[in-house]
């Protein structure tokens, strides 16, 4: 009898109705849209990054600086320490025994292969134009094992770096900004002195544009050569059986190795911020959105009571309880949200499909042909609870001031 | 007159049942108001409005209750269908003695909760109001099934089909799928009635039936009321009608918060009192 009464009210006034649906369908429509762009590229940018730089690196510094020496000898936290002309001892970092450090590391569990590299950075020359990078050697490999940098190139090939002496595969960026293709001959040189030619082997295209405008891959010993770093290992890359659990598995190997390990979480996580500022806004202006459309149902509902005054005195009168009249307008929200949120739902999903298909240029952060659109059924689940929260939160006001109307006033008022 | 007669053989059927459990409810009179009193408003704007009204109204009874505007007429009716609750207190906050209270069937209306008081109007009032109130959004039909479908002991099948019986013994037979609001004033009021009789209710309280009708109308209202009344249904009218009131068996009039006449009992002016 309540729904019965409820959509006969909404039936009334079907127009006014009708606007409050729509209010409601846009909203989840935009939520949908909005958060699984939002997702798409954050996605892309999560994968392309920890997939093309492994999941776990090891860094050749242990975690905890130590302390100095004097504060040693003098543990009192006020005593005045001073030593004139410190310098930082000049001593080679490196990772000591990589070899054994590695195949104790593949013994771990979640730890499904492991690869060594040298870092350091290094000028780029070519003709006119230079331009700063992060040489990385490695073993070709092991390195295609650990990331997918292998599948990112497209132009030349990763493999190439093997047969070619003093080959190197540089970023997209790279290769456009100082107008480099495929076998030319490049210089480079380091912030030791090392200078080397070397031959462009390789282009690669991650998307990721922090990543395609700094990266150039060599092979460990021409690295090592070129950076000053005989026979050094700095880094040691790992990649897990599921990239979510890098955290913990860092924080394990760290307790083992001793040196600083960065899970990909850790190493992004500036960029990790952003993204959750990101889903932040968009939740705030979709919320907004709905806000308003909550408003919108608050106004027709409060129009519905204001109008019905004598029905609610009559329903009272032939044995509806408080109960029965609050509910007889909550229903009412929750029809409106459940229409519009249902809706809203099949063409967010629509939305969604279309907007994949739309040939955009996108270049920012990421870099990628059309719009990328990352949906999961729990955006349908939060948006659709969400509007019926808010919406049934909107129907509560009207209902209850409904339902506190007293039949005999009402009646009297009539008289 | 047959027809409505054909009803109140169906009530009995109906209830047979509770009336056998409850045989102290039998026995007693149907409404019963005890020492009645009502304050409209608080503090210095208070109103009293009924100052200790006691009646007993019995199965089968037809009332009427005249007198002049506050003369708190329609509040007693109010109050005798469980719409409204006695106050308990006066305005110094001193508490009446003996305590204020009115009983529909045995059922002390001022212990019950406010659902389980609109369960009670529901199963065993019936409410006609001056100005008709229907639920304009409705068809005739649907007006007088929702009080069935609110109590929910007959199918919708069912109630629809009793309410367009209802409807029919009205004369309305040709009217059941029209919007109240489309209905003339005369017939919008025998919708109400047939509505107030839609779950075969204890007792039909009608306040200024025919207050908002022509000569035509009233008399139609009138003569369906004494047809009623006649099938042994127990009825309760408040009315300046005069001519109107004069049809029932009983009659009482009221003055300024208090009953000053009962054609049905020896009356206690409140001078003597």
């Amino acid at each position: 009898m309540r729904w019965f009464i409820s959509i006969r009210y909404l039936l009334t006034h079907l127009r006014q109705s009708l606007v409050c649906v729509a209010g409601v369908t846009i909203s989840v429509m935009m939520f949908i849209t909005m958060d699984s762009m939002m997702q798409g590229f954050t996605d892309k940018f999560i994968i392309e990054t920890v997939e093309s730089s492994g999941h776990i690196t090891i860094y050749d510094e242990p975690r905890e600086t130590q302390t100095k020496i004097l504060e040693r000898a003098y543990a009192d936290p006020d005593a005045l320490l001073a030593i004139e002309g410190v310098k930082p001892r000049e001593q080679v970092k490196k990772i000591k025994n990589p070899t054994g450090l590695m195949a104790t590391l593949r013994c771990l569990p979640h730890v499904v292969s492991v690869a060594p590299v040298v870092t350091g950075d290094a000028v780029i020359t070519y003709g006119t134009k230079t331009f700063a990078v992060q040489i990385l050697g490695c073993d070709p490999d092991k390195q295609t094992v650990v990331t997918t940098i292998g599948k990112n190139v497209t132009d030349g090939a990763f493999e190439r770096l093997k047969k070619t002496a003093d080959g190197i595969v540089i970023g997209r960026g790279i290769a456009s900004t100082i107008g480099a293709h495929i076998d030319d001959s490049i210089s480079l040189s380091s912030p030791t002195g090392g200078r080397t030619i070397a031959r462009v082997v390789g282009i690669f295209d991650t998307g990721v544009t922090p990543i395609d405008y700094s990266r150039a891959y060599m092979m460990v010993n021409s690295s090592q050569t070129l950076l000053d770093k005989k026979n050094v290992i700095n880094q040691v890359v790992i990649r897990l059986d599921d990239y979510t659990i890098a955290r913990e598995v860092a924080a394990q190997i760290e307790g083992i190795c001793g040196y600083k390990c960065y899970s990909w979480q850790e190493a992004n996580e500036n960029f990790l911020k952003i993204f959750k500022v990101q889903t932040v806004i968009t939740y705030f202006i979709t919320g907004a959105l709905l806000l308003v459309a909550a408003f919108g149902v608050l106004n027709i509902l409060i129009m519905a009571v204001l109008e019905r005054v004598n029905d609610i005195a009559i329903l009272k009168s032939f044995g509806l309880s408080r109960n029965d009249i609050t509910q007889v307008y909550v229903m009412q929200g929750l029809v409106i949200g459940l229409i519009g949120s249902l809706v809203g739902l099949g063409i967010g999903k629509l939305a969604v499909e279309g907007l994949r298909r739309l040939p955009i240029k996108v270049e920012g952060l990421v870099k990628a042909e059309g719009l990328l659109m990352s949906e999961h059924w729990t955006q349908y689940v939060k948006a659709f609870v969400a509007a019926i929260a808010v919406v049934l939160l909107a129907a509560v006001y009207p209902a209850r001031r409904a339902a506190k109307y007293d039949p005999v006033e009402v009646i009297r008022g009539a008289h | 007159m047959e027809l409505i007669e054909v009803t109140r053989d169906e009530r009995r059927e109906v209830r047979e049942e509770p009336r056998v459990s409850s045989l102290t409810s039998h026995l007693s009179p149907l409404l019963r108001a005890q020492n009645v009193h009502r304050l409209l408003g608080s503090g210095d704007v208070s109103n009293h409005v009924l100052k200790g009204v006691d009646i007993s109204i019995d199965r089968g009874e037809y009332v009427s209750i005249v007198g002049q505007s506050g003369s708190g007429k329609s509040t007693l009716l109010y109050l005798l269908g469980g719409l409204d609750r006695p106050s308990r207190k006066d305005a110094t906050g001193t508490e009446f003695a003996p305590s204020s209270r009115v009983f529909i069937d045995g059922e002390d209306t001022t212990q019950l909760s406010d659902t389980d008081l609109a369960i009670l109007r529901n199963e065993k009032v019936g409410f006609v109001f001056q100005f008709h109130y229907l639920l304009k959004e409705f068809t005739a039909q649907e007006n007088v099934c929702l009080p069935m479908f609110k109590l929910g002991r007959l199918s919708r099948s069912d109630a629809m089909e009793r309410g367009s019986m209802l409807l029919k013994q009205l004369g309305l037979g040709d009217k059941l799928k029209r919007r109240a609001n489309r209905l003339s004033g005369g017939e919008q009021q025998r919708v109400a009635i047939a509505r107030a009789l839609a779950n075969e209710p204890a007792v039909l309280l009608a306040d200024e039936p025919t207050g908002n009708l022509d000569k035509k109308n009233s008399d139609r209202v009138a003569d369906i009321l004494t047809e009623l009344a006649a099938g042994g249904q127990t009825i309760v009218i408040v009315t300046h009608d005069l001519s109107l009131a004069a049809r029932a068996a009983r009659q009482i009039r009221m003055e300024d918060g208090l009953i000053v006449h009962d054609s049905g009992r020896i009356c206690e002016t409140p001078s003597l009192r």
